[in-house]
């Protein structure tokens, strides 16, 4: 399962933060921090999309300046869920018309709700981006 | 959605701006005292309390503390707006602690829209406990998530959710749900036509099946089912596809869960699984020049090869499997090589033989160095894994050659490798004392205590060891610089067996001494400690430097550490005592341990406890994953308590806790399936006992479906068709067939292909199941049907298989019948019941009815045995392929006047004779002609 969904720019500003397994405030803060400067400094090139954090793994990708970073399981499929952070990454996209950092920043709530029309409850829930949009689009009509 | 709030993006838009820390501290003041008081207005809009909130909950996101709004927020959830409720959701699932008090303000909210008729609400109640469901909420909200997941009105998006939901609530609080209970019905949603729902119940379904494996059992064959209509029927809905993969999510979540089972017994479903796994083999061959193709087919691949291996890791789809790899672990993507690496570890953990690895075994070494850390430590678990006595001289000391310059972070874990590896594998004990000094030496502050406690352990209990220990041990002592876990075990060894090597020129009572002592002034206490000790054990054997040892024991009689100072004193008594009788006594040479399992095995087991998905296999060899399966996925955290206190008992030589070792606090792991209650009425007993004597007929039949049966016996084999019609005007779906309650060694039955999942309204689905008796067996198996229409339904009755189906007549003479009818001789081989039955309308034995039912059971009748025409006598043969054939001799003797009738089987197999009898005695005593 994803223990935490974090996405961070290269300074270390965390954009969005979603977690799954129960951490105390101060927690979060010291895993913030242990997460970006685990990724921040590793090879594009010539590193994997993959690395140990405590008992768990963080996958990771890289979109222009930002890092989408999921934790999950030692045991978890990894390229699954790298391929679970494009998918969620083509939604924003899509739904944002070409995202940006300042999008998820001034969009925060939208953000929140298209993360739970995705993943939930630390599981991928929707693995179809045409079925996700049509879905976020009806909620927009909402009052 | 929340449409945007300018009030907000201003707000965001001002922060932004703040250039430093402080101008942005005092802007969020600011607003939060405009806040404050806003709040205090009882006038405040819905929307105004939306905008507000919205503030809050970005203040909270930057890392402020906030302590005010909740009551707002709490407010809005009960809003009748969609998005002022969500906004009002998102305050509380982001700034409240499951455990906070808070929640209970709004679970009643919860509770209502949760209830309600409207999707909507129903999806934002479900994020809410899907992100901090309580225990409290698991109790009063479950059964509402549980009836969202299975109602059939529930749209998709319910459903998708109130599966997730469901499975947080159980993560957190197994006990609170009826799992068992609910699993037939949850399993059935992994044939709902939309894939969203499919991979959302997957994932319930895999956590609870870990724990429920023979209430979920049915989920094996769907789970088969499923990647055979997506792999091979390619059947899925267009919008499912991901860069021309379908679903690979879902493909592999399906592909896992099939690793928690053992793998499948049925010939059939392991065929389309076979196929399915080939399929996805030669998938990998064309590599997809798109990025994002190549990575979903990867994952399903990497996948497909742990579930290969899991089925038979010497089948040949593995070695196909393995030439794969191989290309894998020199590939330049990097993802490749890690993941390469990772599965041939997986391979390793399984395998009868490590050749096909070994051939790669410079390859792996060299990966060692790779620019990836991740890839480093997946080669050092390969390593590790792939280690035997042929080349863990070669592995070992690669290892202790790349420990020197290894990642920081990965030092304790590979010492840790190293020494087991040295232990296992050892072929001298020379080369084991030799490296693991040579290990604790180098590897200095990442040695764990578990490390020298093994060697000790291990010394002590090899006799022919401790000599050359002695010595080794004493050379590393020489070197000026001695890591102080090195000083440890020196202290403990001479003390022991220093005695040993004393004769020899450089090794004198003296210079052992002057060795260890020298290290004292740079150790920790309780190393200071652990060397009093081998000082008074010297005191005993080296009377020659007793002045100097008792001179170490004066001086720490006056240091300021308690225990340093009991230790001195006392010791400083015991050897300044006239009589020496209690110091031998008690410097007695330390008895060997009781055999027990390695601590640093428990110690790296830990690391991989901690996960919701079950590991199907550990780091290491075929050995390790063997004992791992005994013990069970659970047991893990228990072995390692048990473990961790028994290593700390080796270090002092106190109390033995290490008996606890072998206590299984685990129970029997393997549950038996509890028989399944049948469905009954007088009906299914009539339609069942007549297809015991005829092949064709009724089986079952309710208002909503009609099930009968073909079925055709030659020799040893037979064919049963299976028809079942859907009366209703509405399709079933999610619709299983399955047989249990049968002895597989005795009979096997297995169904042609997979059943389709559904049945269209007023169409018949046929089932052929082939039927092979192996030996004699008992009783008939049941037939399990389950379905869905509305609600789910299933059915449980018996299958009309009994041993008498493959009886064949035979015809014998009066002479032929009683020579073997005495040859066979009384009990045990005979069976004899005398029973009352009823005469039939002219008051006499039904005789017809008597002859119908013991040809009906294969029988031949022999007429000219009994002279009493009313006596019948029957020969017949069964036919098995493992027990050859069975003969079978009957007598029935009606007694009309006593109303009673004696039936006598005789069989050269007891068991036949009992299983015919028992057949046959329920019609004959039944008053009505069948």
């Amino acid at each position: 399962m994803i223990r935490f969904i974090l996405v961070q720019n290269r300074q270390g500003k965390t954009r969005l933060s979603k977690w799954y397994a129960p951490f105390d405030d101060d927690e979060k803060v010291r895993i913030r921090g242990e997460v970006h400067r685990l990724i921040a400094p590793r090879d594009q090139k010539h590193q994997s999309n993959f690395v140990e954090y405590r008992n768990y793994k963080v996958v990771y990708r890289r979109y222009a300046g930002l890092f989408f970073c999921l934790c999950v399981d030692s045991n978890d499929n990894e390229l699954a869920y790298l391929e679970a952070i494009h998918l969620f990454v083509e939604v924003l996209d899509s739904f944002f018309e070409n995202v940006c950092e300042l999008d998820l920043v001034f969009n925060f709530y939208k953000v929140y709700a298209i993360l739970d029309e995705v993943f939930l409850a630390g599981e991928i829930e929707e693995t179809s981006k045409e079925v996700v949009l049509a879905r976020l689009e009806e909620l927009e009509k909402l009052e | 959605m929340a449409s945007s709030m300018r009030g907000l993006t201003q707000f965001i838009a001002d922060i932004r701006a703040c250039r430093v820390k402080e101008l942005e501290e005092k802007r969020i003041n600011k607003e939060m005292a405009n806040i404050r008081r806003q709040f205090k207005d009882p006038q405040l809009s819905s929307y105004q309390r939306k905008k507000y909130v919205s503030k809050l909950i970005f203040v909270y996101i930057l890392g402020y503390k906030v302590d005010v709004g909740h009551f707002e927020a709490a407010n809005l959830v009960t809003s009748n707006k969609y998005t002022e409720k969500q906004i009002g959701y998102l305050a509380m699932t982001l700034m409240l602690h499951e455990h906070s008090e808070l929640l209970l303000m709004v679970v009643n909210s919860i509770k209502k829209d949760l209830e309600e008729n409207n999707e909507y609400n129903n999806c934002l109640a479900l994020h809410a406990i899907a992100n901090v469901g309580s225990n409290e909420m698991a109790e009063t909200l479950g059964p509402s998530v549980h009836r969202l997941l299975i109602s059939p009105t529930s749209p998709n998006f319910v459903k998708k959710k109130a599966a997730l939901t469901l499975l947080r609530l159980y993560r957190k609080y197994p006990e609170v749900l009826p799992v068992a209970e609910w699993a037939q019905r949850i399993v059935s949603i992994m044939d709902d036509e939309d894939l969203g729902v499919v991979v959302s119940v997957t994932s319930l379904v895999m956590a609870m099946a870990q724990d429920n494996l023979d209430a979920f059992s049915v989920c094996y064959q769907k789970a088969v089912d499923r990647l055979h209509k997506l792999i091979i029927d390619r059947e899925y809905a267009a919008t499912y596809s991901y860069y021309r993969i379908p679903t690979p999510w879902l493909q592999v979540k399906l592909l896992r869960l099939l690793q928690y089972y053992p793998p499948s017994m049925d010939p059939t479903v392991l065929d389309v699984l076979q196929k399915v796994i080939k399929a996805i083999l030669n998938n990998s061959v064309e590599v997809a020049s798109n990025v994002q193709q190549n990575n979903a087919q990867n994952a399903i691949l990497f996948e497909a090869i742990g579930l290969a291996i899991h089925l038979d890791a010497s089948s040949a789809m593995v070695t196909d499997a393995a030439e794969l790899l191989a290309r894998f672990i020199s590939s330049k993507e990097t993802n490749v090589r890690y993941l390469g690496l990772d599965t041939m570890a997986h391979l390793a953990a399984r395998s009868d033989s490590l050749y096909s690895i070994k051939q790669h075994q410079a390859t792996i070494i060299n990966s060692l160095r790779d620019k990836d850390v991740s890839v480093r430590r997946r080669a050092l678990d390969l390593l590790y894994s792939m280690c035997d006595t042929d080349n863990a001289e070669i592995i070992v000391g690669e290892l202790l050659r790349y420990l020197k310059v290894a990642d920081y972070g990965l030092r304790e874990e590979m010492v840790l490798k190293i020494a087991i590896s040295t232990e296992k594998f050892a072929t001298s004990y020379k080369w084991y004392i030799d490296t693991i000094l040579q290990l604790i030496s180098s590897a200095g502050d990442h040695v764990g205590e578990e490390v020298w406690y093994r060697v000790v352990q291990i010394t002590t209990n090899t006799d022919n060891l401790q000599e050359y220990a002695s010595r080794a041990v004493f050379e590393h002592l020489r070197q000026p610089q001695c890591h102080e876990s090195l000083v440890k075990v020196g202290g403990y060894i001479l003390g022991e067996y220093g005695h040993l090597v004393a004769n020899e020129p450089g090794l004198s009572p003296i210079e052992q001494f002057q060795a260890l002592h020298s290290k004292s002034p740079y150790c920790s206490a309780p190393t200071r400690a652990l060397l009093l000790t081998t000082y008074i054990k010297w005191v005993n054997v080296f009377p020659e430097i007793k002045d100097h040892l008792v001179n170490v024991f004066e001086r720490y009689r006056y240091v300021l550490d308690a225990e340093l100072q009991q230790r001195a004193c006392e010791y400083y008594a015991l050897a300044t005592r006239p009589q020496e009788e209690l110091l031998q006594q008690m410097c007695e040479e330390m008895p060997p341990f009781p055999p027990r399992g390695s601590a640093l095995l428990n110690r790296l087991n830990k690391k991989h406890t901690d996960t919701e998905d079950g590991r199907v296999w550990i780091i290491g060899g075929k050995e390790a994953n063997e004992d791992q399966f005994r013990k069970g996925r659970k047991a893990t955290v228990d072995t390692n308590v048990t473990g961790a206190n028994g290593a700390a008992a080796t270090s002092g030589g106190g109390p033995d806790l290490m008996s606890l070792a072998d206590l299984d606090l685990n129970g029997p792991t393997g549950l038996m399936a509890a028989k399944p209650v049948l469905n009954s009425s007088p009906s299914i007993d009539k339609w069942y006992e007549k297809l015991c004597m005829s092949n064709d007929g009724i089986l079952y039949e309710d208002n909503a479906i009609q099930m009968g049966v073909k079925s055709e016996y030659h020799g040893h084999l037979g064919r049963i068709a299976l028809y079942v019609g859907n009366k209703m005007s509405v399709p079933l779906t999610a619709f299983t067939a399955s047989v249990t309650g049968y002895n597989p060694d005795a009979v096997s039955l297995t169904f042609a292909k997979i059943p389709s999942n559904t049945i269209h309204p007023k169409t018949q689905a046929q089932h052929v199941i082939h039927i092979e008796s192996k030996k004699p067996f008992e009783g008939a198996p049941i037939l399990m049907i389950s379905y869905l229409a509305g609600s789910l339904t299933s059915i449980n009755i018996q299958l009309p298989l009994l041993v008498t189906k493959f009886f064949e007549g035979v015809t014998l003479t009066q002479a032929d019948f009683f020579e073997r009818w005495k040859l066979i001789g009384g009990a045990p081989r005979e069976a004899q019941v005398v029973f009352p039955i009823t005469l039939d309308a002219s008051g006499g034995v039904d005789l017809v009815k008597n002859k119908k039912i013991l040809t009906g059971h294969g029988f031949s009748l022999l007429l000219d045995v009994d002279p009493n025409p009313l006596n019948l006598v029957g020969a017949g043969v069964l036919h098995t392929s493992a027990a050859g054939k069975v003969g079978c001799l009957l007598r029935l003797e009606p007694n009309k006047v006593a109303k009673l009738c004696r039936l006598t089987v005789r069989s050269t197999s007891e068991e036949v004779a009992a299983q015919v009898m028992q057949a046959m005695q329920k019609p004959l005593s039944k008053n009505s002609a069948l």
